[in-house]
């Protein structure tokens, strides 16, 4: 499936809850009514994502702006 | 919005207007484009410009006498332009294109005489496809063929006609005199008389001049060359030119007359300031000039434009515009049905702050065009959410109970004066804006109440116009109960807010009112002169203006004024929420200031003053002389109060006012847990994207309750998550062995990621103190 971003998983970092090292999830996000696939990097386990700073302040930004705009 | 408000605004705005020379020539000839072009040697360019309004231009280049050249403004510092000089070199050196004809209509148009004006009128009948058939008698072109070769070269007449040859113009050479026109209309649907010609000009009507606008005869379906009167060259060209286009009219069944006003010759309306323009005298040239001398006097021209409201504004500056260009912009951006509205953020950096209506001749204000952009995108909920979220929060925050309220004087049960300090220079200094009532309160017998809050300035820039109702109704109301006295406004943007939405409410200005005081005994001067910075909202309050001048000379202070001051002054970026849609425009506005500012900025509005500060700029709000801090010269050149620490200034505002002039006991706001560390730097980039220490608290908060959300064992940092409302916070950070919680960094987002902790999780009750308030219109 194509992902609208992708994000690599940062090295070092585990899920809080589960220990799991993270690794590449897919996650479905929405904003002003518009829903797409991403592959973040997540908990394998529980699946929780993280959306680090370079990511929130930049592609995922972009794509806010440009939905805010339409 | 209406189609006509957009008209009415572009009719204001003159950069569209043709200059002078174009307004004043009868063939409507683009000299400065032409010129433009020949400035910078692209002859072949310059004549194709030329050829866009005058017909035959291989011919006519030859033959213009420039009735325009007394209009020409370089006319008023050196001698005119020589325009016809310049025509002559651009069909001399500049190649011709062939015009493209259109189809062949079933329509015939008979020319009487083959004078200059007969000429023209074929070729502009010719194409638009209609049949032109030239009665001439001797050679085609009549007088033009006894103009001396230095004056028109034989050659230029003759491609003329090869030219019209080209667009199946007939010639037909007519024995005795010339054709009687009543006859010529049984088979030609209109007929022409270049009056021009000595063959022809016995067709004159006695006594009948033509229709200026459609050269007429009276007579359907005849039309008139030149009259005896319309001697010159040019006035024959015209005369051809306005006749095809009467005749091509008839032939589609339009009126000749209607909508012809573009054609009229007159004085210009574009407004051109010659001041600062250099002297720049004819140079002498040879006959015919070289390229090089054609060029020199080309770069004479002024290129005439108004654009007088783009130099001080970064926001009209930043697109290549001027305000008509950009108001159709809005204009279609706000009636795009489909696809994306790219002139969202455009709307959203504009101050609001008129100067550009101050200056432009004819009133044009772009922010006044922007308001009702704004509230057309609001009404339509096309505006974008995060462009003015955090204003109207922080608006929202400053009118929230635990921070706002309102109390008479101490011991009355009724406020004669209410002083308002506005919830920015409270929030910024809450210390100096205490000490401000406490001295008000003092020189005006104890009849002065004191009133925290937010007057709704926010809301209003951002167009939304029931937030702002809403505001002034419970201001009206909450005013009243407090005894309807006179509010006094220390904030130039309350004031206008004030004048707009609650007129009804008796409001005086802080600086009139202290100026018939004496000054505060602990008033001081610092020892260089300031640059007095008037806010934008205050640009047509003169009486503020002198009042502010007048306390300075009292007080000692030494004030120089800059170039743009009073009813010219610059924005500092706040105006109309510039800088929170769009923060680098905002510090292009505050720069536009300081820049041109050769001391240190007084400035009487305490978010200009804090807005220059945060550009390096030193500067004071007037309360800074009259109410001292214990180190004047410390806030001078201090970094502004940031965001979280303004939210938390409102707070200490309140609990030092209740605690110590009403001895009350008010339950005090959270502040931060004293357990988290936010370092100065991190702070900063966190504020620069509306993050407050307050939302990093909260998420902080959540991850003592649940547990960090990821963990990094090699490095020991956590990384907590919370989405409070429509944000979604995340914040890096590492726990001290003493307990402590150091933030290394924190950022946001508004995309909802489901697995997100906190994704659609109401705030747990504990955390009502830290949370910012959701409130949306």
């Amino acid at each position: 499936m194509a992902h609208a971003f992708t994000k690599e998983a940062p090295s070092g970092w585990n899920c809080g809850k589960c220990g799991e090292p993270l690794q590449p999830v897919s996650v479905n996000v929405e904003y002003m009514g518009s829903s797409f696939f991403v592959q973040l990097p997540g908990c394998p386990k529980c699946g929780t994502a993280l959306i680090d700073a370079e990511l929130a302040l930049g592609r995922m930004l972009e794509v806010e702006k440009l939905l805010e705009d339409k | 919005m209406e189609q006509s408000t957009l008209e009415s605004f572009e009719s204001l705005c003159t950069q569209d207007a043709s200059p002078a020379c174009q307004s004043n020539c009868p063939i409507q000839v683009e000299a400065a484009m032409v010129i433009a072009h020949l400035a910078q040697g692209r002859v072949d360019e310059a004549r194709k410009s030329l050829e866009r309004h005058m017909p035959l231009a291989g011919l006519c280049g030859w033959l213009c006498e420039g009735p325009c050249l007394p209009a020409c403004l370089r006319g008023r510092l050196n001698e005119p332009v020589d325009i016809p000089l310049l025509e002559r070199h651009a069909v001399s050196a500049g190649r011709g294109t062939k015009p493209f004809p259109m189809p062949q209509t079933k329509h015939r148009a008979a020319l009487v005489g083959s004078g200059l004006s007969a000429l023209v009128c074929a070729q502009g009948l010719a194409i638009k496809g209609h049949k032109a058939m030239v009665f001439h008698s001797g050679p085609i072109g009549a007088t033009l063929n006894d103009l001396p070769p230095g004056t028109l070269p034989p050659r230029a007449l003759a491609e003329a006609i090869e030219l019209l040859e080209y667009l199946k113009v007939g010639f037909r050479e007519t024995e005795g005199g010339p054709p009687d026109p009543a006859g010529l209309l049984a088979d030609h649907g209109a007929v022409f008389l270049a009056l021009d010609d000595p063959w022809a000009a016995p067709l004159a009507p006695a006594g009948g001049a033509a229709d200026p606008v459609t050269r007429g005869s009276g007579t359907d379906g005849i039309f008139l060359g030149p009259g005896a009167t319309e001697t010159g060259r040019v006035e024959a060209m015209s005369a051809g030119k306005k006749a095809a286009a009467s005749i091509d009219r008839l032939f589609q069944g339009v009126n000749p007359a209607s909508a012809r006003e573009r054609e009229a010759v007159g004085p210009s309306r574009l407004a051109v300031d010659l001041g600062g323009q250099a002297s720049a005298p004819k140079a002498a040239m040879s006959e015919p000039p070289t390229a090089a001398e054609a060029q020199a006097e080309a770069g004479r021209c002024l290129a005439c434009s108004c654009l007088k409201c783009l130099a001080p504004c970064p926001f009209l500056r930043s697109r290549k515009g001027y305000p008509k260009k950009y108001a159709r912009e809005f204009y279609n951006n706000i009636i795009t049905a489909f696809g994306i509205r790219h002139a969202n953020r455009h709307i959203n950096s504009c101050a609001e702050c008129g100067l550009c209506g101050q200056i432009c001749p004819n009133g044009a204000d772009m922010g006044k065009f922007v308001g009702l952009a704004r509230a057309d995108m609001v009404a339509s909920s096309h505006m974008p959410v995060s462009a003015h979220e955090f204003a109207l929060e922080d608006q929202e925050h400053a009118n929230s109970p635990g921070i706002s309220f309102v109390r008479p004087a101490p011991g009355r049960d009724r406020a004669d004066y209410l002083f308002f300090p506005g919830c920015q220079l409270l929030g910024a200094y809450p210390g100096t804006a205490l000490a401000a009532y406490r001295y008000l309160n003092g020189a005006l017998g104890g009849s002065v109440g004191l009133w925290s809050g937010c007057c709704g300035a926010p809301g209003r820039w951002s167009g939304r116009g029931r937030l702002t109702a809403r505001a002034t109704e419970s201001f009206r109301a909450l005013w009243r109960q407090s005894g309807g006295g006179a509010v006094i406004l220390a904030c130039p943007s309350c004031a206008s807010f004030f004048a707009a939405e609650l007129p009804d409410v008796p409001a005086l200005g802080l600086w009139p009112l202290l100026d018939t005081l004496p000054p505060p005994p602990g008033a001081t001067a610092i020892a260089v002169a300031m640059v007095v910075h008037d806010p934008c909202s205050a640009r047509l309050d003169a009486e503020g203006q002198r009042a502010v001048r007048s306390m300075a000379a009292k007080i000692g202070q030494k004030t120089i004024e800059p170039r743009m001051t009073g009813r010219h002054t610059l924005c500092c970026g706040f105006g109309g929420l510039a800088s929170e849609a769009n923060p680098d425009m905002g510090r292009e506005y505050a720069l536009e200031r300081t820049r041109e500012s050769p001391g240190p900025i007084l400035a009487w509005c305490s978010v200009c003053r804090d807005r220059f500060l945060a550009e390096g700029h030193p500067s004071l709000h007037p309360l800074d002389l009259l109410f001292p801090p214990a180190d004047i010269g410390a806030r001078l050149g201090s970094r502004p109060p940031g965001l979280s620490a303004r939210r938390e200034g409102r707070a200490l505002f309140r609990d030092l006012a209740l605690g110590t002039v009403w001895l009350e006991n008010p339950p005090k706001e959270k502040t931060m847990p004293p357990n988290v560390d936010i370092p100065g730097e991190v702070l900063a980039d966190m504020e620069s994207r509306r993050i407050l220490a307050a939302d990093v608290a909260a998420t902080l908060e959540v991850a003592k309750k649940n547990g960090p959300v990821f963990a990094n064992p090699e490095t020991g940092r956590l990384i907590a998550s919370h989405r409070p409302r429509q944000v979604t916070f995340w914040v890096e950070y590492e726990e001290r062995p003493d307990g402590t919680l150091l933030v290394h960094r924190a950022w946001c987002h508004r995309m909802v990621v489901p697995g997100v902790p906190g994704e659609g999780a109401e705030s747990p009750a504990s955390l009502e103190g830290y949370a910012r308030t959701g409130g949306r219109v």
